[in-house]
């Protein structure tokens, strides 16, 4: 039974990893799909080395392309698989020409999903698929509230909160022209409407360029004074970047260097942490501090465990840490008996101790490994998204002013909320009424 | 007495249209009413249509019902709504002659083969188990049926509030029905309470029209049925416009310690969409006036229904405040205005074919399910009765798809999500409003009709005539051209045409009129309504054909069914809050699960998930 009419793409292995990636895709346009990014017709089942084009002709990277056609394939569906070179910035490439191309990004588990409605898997693993899709669909709440961190949310938001104050007004004057209500779309809105293009032209450029994709992901230190953070950043980018003393409060301003860890570039940023300022230059650098933790993608909180502290403490702190916050517990060297729960970041800077972990944990923050949604797919969900949203207010400002359609004008506008919406949650029919209601005195 | 396929309970306009229905799905009906005259009876103001109604009147129509037929025969003014602003959002509207809208629908109810009337209250319902057996009306007779269609309406434990005075009533002047309420109460049917207002009506020979504006109607008058004509309607009059100010403010901010709704003795909740006097002047006080319409109440009557001025405060402040209006200086108040307080029935608690889930044949519809207005209440009805018919001859329910008809988003929407407000229809709530629109109503729905079974000869062969011309004009307008040197159509366009074009081609551009194109390109004798539909078929072509894969896209997912004993507990991953949720609407489908407030998509991928899982071991279990 074919459930589903659509075709799915996804990101399939972590970038780097073998130096292998693979961008998976399924269902009924795969295989044109397939064809049209590499300009050439392959053999079924058979991996063929092939360049993978851009929209403009450009080469995006070399790799294998193969295709399986249905039922023959993992989901049952003719399925396309691009391996390519690995990196996000190539995989996410790929995946957004997939999309371009006709699919969809896939939701959480939804590659399994199919295999198993399409009698691909085995009854008995019906309960696996549940877990996975939902284990995936966690992770893919922690990936989009991690891609909604700081501005880029606010943004999101106040472009929406415009948007729905348009539709509000469009909605009005269609549903209840005998209230009094301006019923002329005109001049202003068509204002309202270029301004809004504006801004989502804006997220989009700082979603692109702000984001790991192309400048690696941003990983912050940060900690009291002493913690370690220096010593940790030099270790991780295997060079003496960070000057590190035994005096508290040395390090003042933001130190930068990229490093490559598990073949993924993150740009690691040194702080002065957290710290009672005592003077004017230590206050700045704490501000500075702060203001990198709010953009970071990943941030790790070093403790110092040698300072006596204690296991409610070290529960408070995991409570109370931020979604993308790591707290690692440093200089376990100094520590005479094990007293940390194995669950807990520790390491030694010093002697090297859990630093291999804690860069498996870091890979694993992304949320690559595992082929489930990550920061990465988040965020390309997040750019599709007001991409679509784009198109529709673009359509919108052709229908102002030109009478018989306003009819039209509504339908772009919801449905460029509605892409806005897949971003930041739904926003119902009746939630709209409401909106009307509050702003409009309706009603005979 | 005899025993009925159906039996409906309620002459209002969900029981007849319910009733009618259920007569034309071939049945044996009977209707049962308090009160034999008032069957059809309007009981606030005497219109029909509006924006979201019209959409309504028109499906009702289109599945052969009586409120269009009823409406064209009543209507005493008309207007078209929305004329500018696309069809998808036009509307209808007719004031109506109160006593000519209930003769009509009640000669077309007296005339349906397979209805008998009988006026009967009904005091007590009978099960078997949990099936409908019998009702028992006050004259204590029990009679037996197989599909009971339940359309009491306004008349659930309903309170007046005029000021402070309270009393227990339904409509201003009938009384509440009280027995039967308390027995659908003790079933736990899941009762709540809403409001609505209706202003004080008023003696036109006491108005000042010379001081008011003039309000007339359409001159090229719209019909609501699709078998009406403009000649059917009965003497044309005026409607009126009159204005609220300061003065009328005041004395209504006066008047508020003396409020039923703001001393809080009113507990239900109103709509938002039509609160009274006293709510607009509170919550927009810096409105200094407000719009009143003026329209009469019908061709034999003097009283007028002020449209807009909806109030339960007490008499005296009424009055003050009418007065205050300029042009009712000498105004005298016929009916005083007043607040009424009534049950309704949880509807989350029906299955989408308006069967109750609790008891088998027992079906609800019109105001008790917490919609408010005549033409929510009739199409409805129309679902119920067409359904307990099916279910008394063990066919399956048939309900329009959310893409299908406004009935379908409104029943949807009340079984799926409930309602804390009176529901009363808006084009906003459909997401395919530019598939669901007024003027293709009946080429959405009279084939369905047709197959099952309620759609007469005369309207099925009307139909087909329109049906053949359109596809007959939809191909010729491909093939004719026109050239870029078409003086005539060139005066049509904004820009000349370049270049010669395609009439389906020019055809698209906005400020194109489809029957003028048409009769440019020699395309004659054709009607208005067929020129309609070729028109809007062009223009909205990408949006329709748009919309159209969007539904044929969800189609094999959302409409994959979920049996009625589907048992949620079973599915592992399902957090307790989707589980409840679930078992609560029991949805019938993947689509309506979707859409249950809170249930997320990964609860819905997973749902799939297990009804694969249930489907296929019931294969292995049947091999
Ligand atoms: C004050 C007020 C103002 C309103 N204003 C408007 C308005 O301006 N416009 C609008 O569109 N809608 C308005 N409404 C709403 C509209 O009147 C109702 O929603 C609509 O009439 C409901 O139709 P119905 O068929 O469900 O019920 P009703 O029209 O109320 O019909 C119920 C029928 O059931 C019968 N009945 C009741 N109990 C029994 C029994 N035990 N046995 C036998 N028969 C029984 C009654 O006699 C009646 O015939 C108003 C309602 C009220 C109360
Ligand atoms: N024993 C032990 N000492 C460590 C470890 N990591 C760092 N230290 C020492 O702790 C002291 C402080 O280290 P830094 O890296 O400068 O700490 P910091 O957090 O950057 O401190 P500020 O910049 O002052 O905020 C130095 O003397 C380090 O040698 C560890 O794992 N074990
Ligand atoms: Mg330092």
């Amino acid at each position: 039974m074919a459930y589903i009419k659509d075709t799915i793409a996804a990101i399939a292995t972590p970038p780097g990893k073998g130096g292998v990636g693979i961008v998976r895709i399924s269902g009924p346009v795969a295989v044109r799909i397939g064809k049209e990014i590499s300009k050439r017709e392959t053999e079924p089942r058979v991996a063929t080395l092939v360049s993978f084009y851009d929209d403009r002709g450009r080469t995006i990277d070399q790799g294998l392309l193969i295709c399986f056609q249905g039922p023959h394939s993992f989901t049952g569906e003719d399925l396309i698989e691009l391996q390519g070179h690995g990196g996000p910035v190539v995989m996410d490439l790929l995946l957004k020409r997939a999309i371009q191309l006709g699919a969809r990004q896939a939701g959480p588990g939804e590659f399994s999903q199919r295999a198993f409605l399409n009698d691909k898997i085995d009854l008995v693993q019906a309960e696996a698929i549940a877990d996975l899709i939902n284990s995936s669909s966690e992770q893919a709440a922690l990936g989009s509230m991690r891609s909604l961190q700081g501005d880029f949310s606010n943004q999101i938001n106040s472009t929406l909160k415009k948007l729905v104050q348009l539709r509000v007004l469009v909605e009005a004057a269609a549903d209840f022209p005998e209230d009094g209500i301006e019923a002329e779309i005109n001049k202003d809105e068509k204002e309202k409407l270029k301004y809004l293009l504006n801004q989502l032209d804006q997220l989009l450029e700082g979603a692109k360029e702000g984001h790991a994709f192309s400048q690696g992901v941003s990983l912050v230190l940060t900690g009291k004074p002493n913690a370690g953070k220096s010593s940790l950043m030099n270790a991780l980018c295997k060079r003496d970047v960070s000057i590190v003393t035994e005096i508290p409060g040395t390090t003042r301003d933001v130190v930068r260097e990229d490093a490559i860890i598990e073949g993924v570039t993150f740009r690691i940023l040194d702080t002065a942490g957290t710290r009672q300022a005592k003077n004017k230059i230590e206050a700045e650098g704490v501000k500075r501090a702060l203001k990198e933790v709010e953009r970071a993608d990943i941030v790790l909180n070093l403790v110092d465990v040698s300072e006596n502290i204690e296991l409610e403490m070290m529960e408070e702190l995991e409570k109370n840490k931020r979604a993308k916050e790591i707290v690692v517990y440093n200089k376990v060297d100094l520590l005479h008996k094990k007293s940390i729960p194995s669950s807990f970041q520790c390491v030694s800077v010093k002697t090297g101790g859990g630093l291999q972990k804690l860069k498996k944990r870091l890979i694993k923050e992304l949320g690559v490994l595992s082929g489930g949604d990550s920061i990465f797919s988040a965020r390309r969900r997040h750019i599709t998204a007001i991409e679509q949203a784009r198109i529709h207010i673009l359509e919108a400002i052709g229908f102002i002013g030109i009478e018989n359609q306003i009819d039209l004008l509504a339908e772009e506008l919801r449905l460029a909320q509605l892409a806005l919406d897949s971003i930041t949650g739904t926003f119902t029919s009746d939630d709209l009424l409401g909106e009307i209601f509050n702003n409009f005195c309706i009603g005979k | 007495m005899k025993a009925f396929d159906v039996i409906v309970v309620g002459g209002g306009h969900a029981g007849t249209e319910a009733a009618l229905a259920s007569a034309r799905a071939g049945a044996s009906t009977l209707l049962l009413t308090q009160n034999i005259e008032t069957i059809g009876q309007m009981s606030c103001n005497p219109a029909i249509g509006g924006i979201g109604k019209s959409h309504l009147v028109k499906e009702i129509d289109a599945l052969g019902g009586a409120m269009g037929i009823a409406a064209d025969r009543a209507g005493i003014h008309w207007r078209i709504l929305n004329s500018r602003k696309g069809p998808a959002v036009q509307a209808t509207r007719a004031q109506a002659d109160r006593a000519l809208y209930k003769a009509a629908i009640r000669k077309i109810v007296e005339t349906q083969v397979g209805l008998s009337i009988f006026q009967q209250s009904v005091v007590d319902l009978r099960f078997k188990g949990q099936k409908v057996d019998s009702v028992i009306t006050d004259s204590g007779l029990r009679i037996k049926t197989k599909g009971l269609v339940l359309t009491v309406g306004t008349f659930l434990g309903g309170v007046i509030h005029v000021g402070l005075n309270k009393q227990t009533g339904g409509r201003m002047g009938d009384g509440p029905s009280n027995l039967l309420a308390q027995k659908l109460r003790d079933i736990e049917f899941g009762v709540d309470r809403l409001k609505t207002g209706t202003p004080p009506r008023i003696d036109g020979k006491t108005v000042n029209f010379g001081l008011l504006e003039e309000q007339p109607g359409e001159s090229q008058r719209p019909t609501m049925s699709f078998l009406g004509k403009p000649e059917d309607h009965p003497r044309q009059v005026l409607c009126h416009i009159a204005h609220t100010n300061e003065k009328t403010h005041d004395i209504i901010r006066k008047g508020l310690d003396r409020s039923p709704l703001f001393t809080g003795q009113i507990e239900g909740v109103g709509p938002r969409y039509c609160p009274s006097i006293e709510d607009k002047i509170e919550r927009f006080s810096d409105k200094n006036q407000h719009q009143i319409f003026i329209e009469p109440e019908g061709l034999g009557t003097q009283e007028l229904y002020p449209n807009g001025i909806s109030t339960s405060l007490p008499y005296d402040v009424q009055l003050d405040l009418v007065r205050s209006i300029k042009g009712f200086e000498d105004a005298h108040i016929t009916r005083p205005g007043y607040a009424i307080e009534y049950d309704f029935f949880e509807p989350r608690n029906l299955y989408p074919s308006l069967q109750t889930k609790k008891i088998v044949g027992l079906f609800f519809a019109g105001q008790i399910n917490g919609t408010t207005g005549y033409e929510e209440a009739a199409a409805q009805g129309l679902i119920a009765g067409l359904n307990a018919a099916r279910l008394s001859q063990e066919k399956e329910p048939w309900v329009p798809k959310r893409s299908e008809a406004y009935v379908g988003v409104m029943i949807d929407d009340l079984v799926t999500m409930g309602t804390k407000e009176p529901y009363r229809m808006f084009t906003s709530r459909a997401e395919y409003r530019l598939i669901l629109r007024q003027d293709n109503a009946d080429r959405r729905l009279t084939p369905k009709g047709r197959e099952l079974g309620i759609i007469d000869e005369k309207r099925w062969t009307k139909f087909c005539e329109k049906r053949d011309r359109i596809d007959e004009i939809s191909k010729k307008i491909k093939k004719i051209f026109i050239s870029a040197e078409d003086k005539k159509v060139n005066a049509m366009l904004n820009k000349p045409l370049g270049r010669e074009y395609s009439v389906f081609e020019v055809m698209k551009r906005p400020e194109i009129k489809g029957m003028a194109l048409l009769e440019a390109a020699g395309l004659k004798m054709i009607s208005s309504s067929v020129a309609e539909q070729i028109e809007i078929d062009c223009k909205y072509q990408g949006y329709i054909s748009r919309q159209e894969k969007e539904v044929e896209k969800n189609k094999s997912h959302f409409d994959q069914p979920i049996p009625s004993d589907f048992c949620f507990d079973s599915i592992p991953g399902l957090s307790n809050e989707a589980k409840q949720k679930l078992a609560l609407i029991k949805p019938k489908n993947l689509g309506q699960a979707g859409r249950i407030p809170g249930m997320t998509p990964a609860a819905v991928s997973l749902l799939m998930v297990y009804l694969k899982k249930g489907d296929s071991i019931q294969n292995v279990q049947a091999d």
